[in-house]
C-alpha cells in the first residue's frame, strides 16, 4: 500500500533480511538451502494465522516469495517440485535472473472482481430510490431490504453510483489492474489476477497496489552477495532517489559508508550517467525537433520508453535514443575497470528488466531495490547512523540529481538547450504514472504536442514513487531537492565528468 | 498549550520495519489540531538506534513522553499521543 507500513511492507522485508542473512553466512561449498524453508517457519511463527485463513497456506507463500527473491521462478502446485529445486545453480555471481520478473503468486490472490457495480449496508431502500430511475438496462431493483443490482445486466456506467443520496452504491475494481496503466493484469481461469507479459513494462506498480501480497518481483541480492563474498570488485551505482530513504539520520555519505561496510568496492551516483544522458537528449532535441522529429520524449525511465513503443509503434523514433542514466553510468564503470561487477541501486524494478536487454546486459550486472538493500543492511546489522560520511565518487550536477522528481529530467534538459541555444523555446509536456503517460501520447499523435520536450515516468511522483522506495513521495522529494542543491555544478552542461579513480 | 515530546528510533531495524511510516503518522496528527478539544504541541525527534532490539527483537521503539513503546505502529503510537493530548490539558 502505497505510503504505508502495512503486513505487507513487513513480510516482503522479511523474505529479503533472511535472503540475504543467508548469502552472507553460508558456507559457499556447502550450502544447505533447508535454511529457507526454517526462515518460513521464523516469518510466520506459531500454530496461529495472523494474515490469512492456515499458517501452512502463510508459509507456502513465504516460500514463494523467498524463491522469487532468490531469483527463481514460481512453482507449480498442481505437481510435486521440491521447494530447493533450482537453489544451487542461482547460488552464484552469474546472473541468474529471468522473465517473467513480475509474477502473480496465484494461491495467494484473492481474484477481486474485475469491475463490479455493488449496493452497499448503507442502502435505506428509500422511497425514491434514484438508482432505479437511471439505470439505463433495469438492472436495479428494490428488494426487501435494500437495492439489488442485477450483475448480468448491469453495464458499469455509474449512473446508480452518482444518483443515490446516501453512498450506498459503490464501484470498484482490482487494485492491481487499476495501478497498471499497461493495461496488463488479466484473469486466469479461477479469476485470479494474470499478467500479460506481452504488455506488462514491469513497472511493479501493482505489487505496491495489491493489498493481498499477491504479486512479488523478483530479485538479484543473493546473486549480488555471492559475488561480495567471492571477493569481487563490485561497484555500486546508486539512483539519485537514494537521499532519505533509509531513515531521517542516514544521510547520503553514511548510506555510502553503509554501502561500503556490505563490501562493495566503490559507490558512484546515477545522476553523473543522467548529466550524460542531458547532454544526449539536449543535442537530439536540437538536432531533430521539428524536422526529424515532430517531438522527442525522454529516454530514462524504461518502462514509459517501453509502453511508449509498444503502444505507439509509429511513434518510437520520437523517443530518445540515449542511454539511461543506468546504463552510461555502468558503461563509465567498466571501460574504466574492466573487471568490475556493477550493481544498480534504485527504486525501480524496471531496470532491472532493462538490465536484461543484450546491450544493457554487459555492463549491468545485477539491479536491486532501496528496500532489497535495507534488507542486506538489516542482515549484517549495520547501523547507518553510527558510521562516518563517506563522499560519493563522481558529483552529479544539481540537474541530474532531480532526475529523480517528476519534472526533473525534462528541466535537465531543457536547461542544458537554453545554455546552447538561449533563443530557442522549448515548451515541455510531462506526464507521471502510465495512465497519464497514455493520455499524453494521444495528444502526442494527433499532433498536438509539436515542437515539445515529452516527459514520461510511470511511477507517480517520479523515480523517488518507485515500488523499490520506502520514503513517502513529499518527504523523499524534499530529501532529494535538498542534496541537488548542494551539488557543485548547476547544470549537466557545468559537470566536468572527470574520469574514475584508478 | 501542552507539550509532548515524542522520540522515534530511526535506527536501521526499526526503519526496516516501517520508523519513517510512524514519523509520518505522528507528523499527520497535526491536521486533527482542529478537532482536538485541548490542542498539543507533538514535538517529535527521530534518535539513533536505542540498542534494545539486540536482546529482543520487538521494534521499532518510540517513547512517548519516557514511555517506551514496542513493536511500535502508526496505530499505536498515535493513539498514545491523543490520549496524551487530552489527558494533559483536561
Amino acid at each position: 500500500m502505497r505510503g504505508l507500513f502495512t503486513p505487507i511492507t513487513k513480510i516482503r522485508r522479511q523474505v529479503f533480511t533472511e535472503v540475504a542473512k543467508y548469502a552472507f553466512e553460508r558456507d559457499l561449498e556447502n550450502s544447505d538451502f533447508n535454511y529457507f524453508y526454517e526462515s518460513s517457519y521464523r516469518i510466520i511463527p506459531g500454530e496461529v494465522a495472523t494474515y490469512r485463513d492456515s499458517v501452512f497456506k502463510e508459509r507456502a507463500i513465504i516460500r514463494e516469495r523467498i524463491r522469487l527473491a532468490l531469483g527463481l521462478p514460481l512453482r507449480t502446485t498442481t505437481s510435486h517440485q521440491p521447494f530447493t529445486q533450482g537453489m544451487d545453480e542461482c547460488a552464484t555471481s552469474e546472473k541468474k535472473l529471468d522473465m517473467p520478473l513480475v509474477n502473480v503468486i496465484p494461491f495467494a490472490c484473492e481474484a477481486c472482481p474485475t469491475d463490479r457495480v455493488q449496493v452497499s449496508d448503507n442502502c435505506r431502500k428509500c422511497l425514491a430510490h434514484p438508482c432505479t430511475t437511471v439505470c439505463p438496462v433495469n438492472a436495479v431493483s428494490i428488494g426487501k431490504h435494500a437495492a439489488i443490482i442485477d450483475q448480468d445486466k448491469c453495464i458499469k456506467c455509474g449512473r446508480c453510483v452518482e444518483a443515490c443520496p446516501y453512498q450506498a452504491i459503490l464501484r470498484f475494481g482490482r487494485p492491481c489492474a487499476q495501478a497498471c496503466g499497461a493495461k496488463a493484469i488479466d484473469s486466469d481461469d479461477l479469476g485470479r489476477a494474470k499478467i500479460n507479459q506481452d504488455k506488462c513494462v514491469s513497472c511493479g506498480l501493482c505489487i505496491v497496489a495489491c493489498p493481498f501480497a499477491a504479486i512479488a518481483d523478483k530479485s538479484e541480492i543473493f546473486q549480488l552477495i555471492t559475488a561480495i563474498r567471492t571477493g569481487q570488485k563490485v561497484f555500486a551505482a546508486i539512483a539519485p532517489s537514494f537521499v532519505g530513504q533509509f531513515g531521517p539520520l542516514a544521510t547520503p555519505g553514511k548510506i555510502v559508508s553503509g554501502i561500503k561496510a556490505l563490501g562493495i568496492t566503490r559507490v558512484i551516483e546515477v545522476g553523473w550517467g543522467a548529466d550524460v544522458g542531458s547532454l544526449h537528449e539536449a543535442e537530439e532535441f536540437l538536432r531533430d525537433v521539428p524536422d526529424a522529429k515532430p517531438f522527442l520524449g525522454t529516454s530514462c525511465c524504461t518502462s514509459w520508453a517501453l509502453f511508449a513503443r509498444q503502444t505507439q509503434p509509429g511513434l518510437s523514433h520520437c523517443i530518445a535514443q540515449t542511454h539511461t542514466p543506468m546504463v552510461a553510468s555502468a558503461q563509465k564503470i567498466k571501460q574504466e575497470h574492466p573487471d568490475a561487477k556493477v550493481v544498480f541501486i534504485g527504486p525501480c524494478v524496471a531496470k532491472k528488466l532493462e538490465a536484461l536487454d543484450d546491450e544493457v546486459r554487459p555492463y549491468v550486472d545485477y539491479v536491486i531495490t532501496f528496500e532489497e538493500l535495507m534488507g542486506l543492511f538489516s542482515a549484517r546489522q549495520i547501523e547507518l547512523s553510527d558510521l562516518p560520511e563517506t563522499d560519493l565518487e563522481t558529483q552529479a550536477s544539481r540537474d541530474g540529481r532531480t532526475y529523480a522528481v517528476a519534472g526533473g529530467v525534462a528541466q535537465a534538459v531543457v536547461n542544458v538547450i537554453k545554455a546552447t541555444d538561449p533563443g530557442r523555446d522549448v515548451p515541455v509536456t510531462k506526464a507521471d504514472t502510465l495512465h497519464e503517460c497514455r493520455k499524453m501520447l494521444a495528444l502526442a499523435k494527433a499532433g498536438k504536442l509539436n515542437g515539445h520536450l515529452l516527459e514520461g515516468m510511470a511511477c507517480p511522483g517520479g523515480c523517488v514513487g518507485g515500488p523499490g522506495t520506502m520514503s513517502q513521495i513529499p518527504r523523499a522529494s524534499s530529501a532529494v531537492k535538498a542534496f541537488a542543491q548542494a551539488s557543485p555544478y548547476q547544470t549537466a552542461g557545468d559537470n566536468t565528468l572527470e574520469a574514475l579513480a584508478p | 498549550m501542552g507539550i509532548i515530546h515524542v522520540e522515534v528510533c530511526a535506527g536501521t531495524h526499526c526503519t526496516m520495519m516501517g520508523a519513517m511510516n510512524i514519523l509520518d503518522a505522528i507528523h499527520s496528527l497535526e491536521e486533527l489540531q482542529h478537532q482536538m478539544e485541548n490542542p498539543c504541541d507533538i514535538r517529535v525527534e527521530a534518535v539513533p538506534c536505542m540498542n534494545l532490539c539486540r536482546e529482543q527483537v520487538h521494534g521499532p521503539f518510540v517513547r512517548v513522553e519516557g514511555e517506551l513503546i514496542s513493536h511500535a505502529e502508526s496505530e499505536s503510537v498515535m493513539a498514545a499521543i491523543m490520549a496524551r493530548c487530552q489527558c494533559r490539558n483536561a
